[in-house]
């Protein structure tokens, strides 16, 4: 205990400690500050938007006269907003699409729509408290730890310090561990502040303390045993940059050139093109094509599927359909392929601190890969409502009147299914 | 000046003997070859594969069966941005923006399809570019080199040895400056030979090259710099870790976040949204009773001198597509520039201030040198905009030219008529081939000739710390 009180001096006493510290605490408090904004910013964006396109829709349906138009300008706004903990990580949120305006139409021309901001912005990368507290601390662990050793054999004080305390690896693992859990401090103290403070479920506030405890431990051990084996300090610290180096960065860069090129997905650009193909080359078509096959899915419209004009809307909107389902095979496989390219990452992760901790932030964040592709789905069954919706009215099964279009589904975010 | 070389050649004799000078020499060689081959080869067939994609998508659109024209005008053509010869060491953004676009009437997309859609999700430094080895993590491996280049001999005493034998002090800095210096120009060598394989011009390869030539020695100054100036190896280290985190990491991320929130972009859709409530007074050209084409009708009548909208010799249908495909292209493009300028301002803000680290200067510089810089991709939105205005509007004027009112407006409920309106696929040579070239070499190195000089300013900024530090060696030494 008395060690303990006296390292603690130690510790706040050296200006590079403090000043260490100071920049970890900083950082994590700009971090965590500018995502909370980034999460106001993009709730009050939602709430923007969603008016905007309600107002629209209403302007446009008022003005239709038949089920065809009210499907075909009825647009709705589509969207995941950001989770009680997802100020701690942008994830994936920057690269892939987390808002959607979708109507009727073939949803596979529409859902890969990407809304990105500046490209050379994104290009620089963001700071969120993800990369803090991930990629930077343990270069932070390594600038406090590295030279516990060799600063006592350079002030002579190593071989009387080994022989009073007995075991020289106690001193250093006591010394070592006051600065990892000072550190440790001073990342996650703004976080847990914000934390409590969110709507965030203490359930996920754990995971994310023990997360960013064990990137500490694991930085602790780490250099403790180089710190231990090695007599220069410069020696240990060029080890330990290495070790950084391997698990930060080569080991993500091999990882995701080896996933990506194991596991071959097809592009969306490619699902787009062989969809608009088939939604095109339907007008020169004759009818059967596009009902036969649309009939097989939807056998209930038997009935009411004979077109006798050469356009009608409902046979449009059954060739867009068509179209969705002859791409839907590409979709899922999409789909799926990028479900495993994630979990294969995850595998990868394993071997690499600062990967693992990312990650599981981004996770806890619901800003990763499973999150994005949550609010797909969630899309997905949404545009599927709206036929379910519209086509009654588009095969004649129910007159279209302005108090029918007043059941007209609204999006409303998926719940997380656990 | 033989002695700078024979302190030099000590140094490299010094990094053999050491495993860690030699491990990190080969590393930083190993990484950026690796990702040299990994990246060349790829571009180049990127390349082919594009520009073969290029003329098949325009053979398939000119190759579409009669139909009628306004179903080209959805029917819609892409255009591809073929990867610029330097794109293979520099992708820029690249993989962010997408680079294959779908151009159709009424509507300017957005280049589809970055690589990010599927990629597995890898953390921040996934996206490992030779470019940025050079830019991030040769600087790392030249520190872990070079940062105990001087303190070595003043720990060891060896400094006094030298400077009472004769040598100055500011020898033993520059030697070695010059020994890392060689360090560094061999680890640039796979960039240089990059470079001249690839098909870029000599001005630009040269300029590309220079670029990181003066990064590279700026840190080396920066390296033996700190190395003279600290007492103790560790300390030059904890200096040197500390410059490379705030100028390489810390730094360019607080610009682009301070730029986003001094200056935020409108999200695409929120613009649609502008975009579509400006619309409504342009009209719906795909409904020529629009009240907004009432004007437009009544000055057809006239000039034609005829009563009614089927007199007119020409198809009023194709008249109204035409006039509202030009208005709403006025719109789009007031929107586009809007969105372009908010861009261009922020990555204005983010160049005012990267005089505050290198690596910025080089990062801009580079995608500049390169043409995958943001600027470039706007140049070929804007043409791929014109190509797309160009064939709707041909689409349009063979519209109102090639058939007749009657029978277009009635094809939706009488097949012959509906017959009638599909067109001679001749017509559909109104399509102009596309190809897009960044812009000429020279103007691309004026535009990066203030960040040479930026960078140049650092390199002399950091040979004059490294100099004040080693005339302070004797200082130190005559103690």
């Amino acid at each position: 205990m008395y060690s303990t009180i006296r390292e603690l001096r130690f510790a706040l006493n050296d200006s590079v400690v403090v000043m260490a510290l100071a920049i970890a605490a900083i950082l994590a408090c700009y971090t965590i500050w500018t995502g909370s904004e980034e999460s106001t910013n993009e709730r009050a964006l939602i709430e923007r938007v969603t008016a905007l396109v309600t107002e629209d829709r209403e302007f446009a349906l008022a003005e239709q006269s038949d089920a065809g138009g009210a499907a075909y300008y009825a647009y709705h706004f589509t969207y995941q907003a950001p989770k009680a903990l997802s100020f701690i990580s942008r994830g994936v949120r920057d690269d892939l699409p987390w808002k959607h305006r979708i109507r009727m139409l073939a949803l596979e021309g529409q859902i890969y729509e990407t809304d990105t901001g500046n490209p050379e912005l994104s290009r620089i990368g963001k700071l969120d408290f993800d990369f803090v507290a991930a990629f930077l601390l343990p270069l932070l662990s390594i600038l406090l730890l590295y030279d516990l050793k060799a600063a006592e054999i350079r002030n002579n004080r190593w071989e009387f310090l080994s022989a009073t305390s007995g075991n020289g690896l106690r001193l250093l693992s006591n010394r070592a561990a006051v600065r990892s859990v000072l550190l440790y401090l001073s990342i996650i103290f703004p976080f847990a502040i914000a934390a409590v403070f969110s709507d965030a479920s203490s359930a996920s506030i754990k995971v994310a303390l023990t997360a960013v405890a064990l990137n500490v431990f694991i930085w602790f051990v780490l250099a403790l045993l180089i710190t231990y084996k090695t007599e220069s300090g410069p020696t240990a610290a060029a080890l330990l940059l290495g070790i950084w180096f391997t698990t930060a960065v080569a080991i993500p860069v091999v990882g995701k050139l080896v996933i990506e090129y194991t596991i071959p997905l097809p592009k969306g650009g490619e699902i787009l093109l062989a969809q608009r193909e088939k939604v095109n080359a339907a007008w020169d078509l004759p009818k059967l094509d596009t009902m036969t096959p649309f009939l097989k899915q939807h056998p209930e419209w038997t009935n009411e599927a004979t077109v006798d004009q050469p356009f009608e809307w409902k046979w449009f909107f059954a060739f867009q359909q068509v179209g969705d389902q002859t791409v839907a095979p590409l979709s899922q496989a999409l789909h799926q392929g990028t479900s495993k390219r994630d979990e294969a990452m995850h595998l990868v992760s394993l071997t690499s601190p600062s990967l693992y901790t990312s990650r599981t932030l981004s996770q806890i964040a619901e800003t990763d890969i499973a999150s994005f592709q949550r609010y797909n789905r969630c899309v997905r069954r949404f545009h599927a409502r709206l036929r379910e919706f519209h086509y009654p009215m588009l095969f004649g099964r129910i007159a279209y009147s302005q108090e029918q279009m007043k059941l007209l589904p609204i999006f409303a975010p998926c719940e997380r299914l656990t | 000046m033989n002695t700078v070389l024979l302190i030099a050649r000590d140094e490299w004799r010094f990094w053999r003997r050491s495993k860690l000078g030699a491990a990190a020499g080969l590393l930083a060689l190993i990484l950026t070859c690796a990702s040299l081959l990994a990246t060349i080869n790829q571009v180049r067939s990127e390349r082919e594969t594009r520009v073969a994609l290029q003329s098949e998508a325009e053979d398939t659109f000119r190759n579409q069966p009669a139909r009628h024209p306004h179903r080209m005008v959805h029917y819609g053509h892409y255009v591809f941005r073929p990867p610029t010869a330097l794109a293979a060491l520099d992708p820029g953004v690249d993989p962010y923006t997408g680079t294959v676009m779908f151009l159709e009437g009424h509507r300017q997309n957005s280049a589809t399809f970055s690589p990010a859609y599927s990629g597995a999700q890898a953390g921040p430094f996934a996206l490992l570019t030779p470019a940025l080895s050079y830019q991030l993590l040769v600087p790392l491996l030249l520190i872990i080199m070079g940062f105990s280049s001087v303190t070595r001999e003043r720990e060891a005493g060896t400094d006094r040895q030298l400077v009472t034998s004769g040598i100055s002090p500011t020898t033993i800095w520059l030697g070695k400056t010059v020994a890392l210096l060689g360090a560094a120009t061999l680890v640039l060598l796979p960039l240089i030979v990059g470079t001249a394989l690839s098909n870029a011009s000599g001005l630009i390869s040269f300029g590309f090259a220079l670029l990181y030539a003066l990064y590279l020695t700026t840190w080396v100054l920066i390296i033996t710099a700190a190395s003279a100036w600290s007492q103790r190896a560790s300390s030059a280290l904890l200096a040197l870790i500390t410059i490379w985190v705030t100028l390489c990491i810390v730094t360019p991320r607080l610009l682009a976040s301070a730029a986003i929130t001094n200056l935020p972009t409108a999200s695409q859709i929120e613009t649609d949204m502008e975009v579509i409530v400006a619309l409504r007074d342009v009209g719906d050209g795909h409904n020529a009773n629009d009240p907004a084409f009432s004007q437009l009708r009544a000055n057809l009548l006239e000039q034609y001198d005829v009563d009614h909208i089927e007199d007119l010799p020409i198809n009023f249908r194709g008249i109204v597509a035409q006039t509202a495909e030009a208005k709403l292209t006025d719109v789009l493009n007031e929107f586009a520039e809007r969105r372009m300028a908010s861009q261009m301002a922020q990555s204005h803000f983010v160049n005012t201030l990267e005089i505050l680290s290198p690596f910025a200067v080089l990062q801009s510089a580079s995608m500049i040198a390169a043409g995958t810089d943001n600027q470039t991709h706007h140049r070929f939105l804007r043409e791929a905009e014109a190509t797309r205005f160009q064939f709707v509007q041909g689409l349009n004027r063979v519209h109102a030219a090639k058939m007749a009112y009657s029978d277009d407006i009635n094809r939706s409920s009488d097949p012959d008529a509906e017959r009638r309106t599909r067109i001679d696929p001749e017509n559909w040579r109104v399509l102009k081939n596309f190809k897009f070239q960044p812009a000429p070499a020279a103007q691309r190195l004026t535009q990066l000739a203030p960040n040479l000089l930026l960078l140049g300013l650092w390199m002399i900024l950091a040979g004059w710390i490294g100099w004040l530090g080693a005339r302070r060696l004797v200082e130190v030494s005559r103690v």
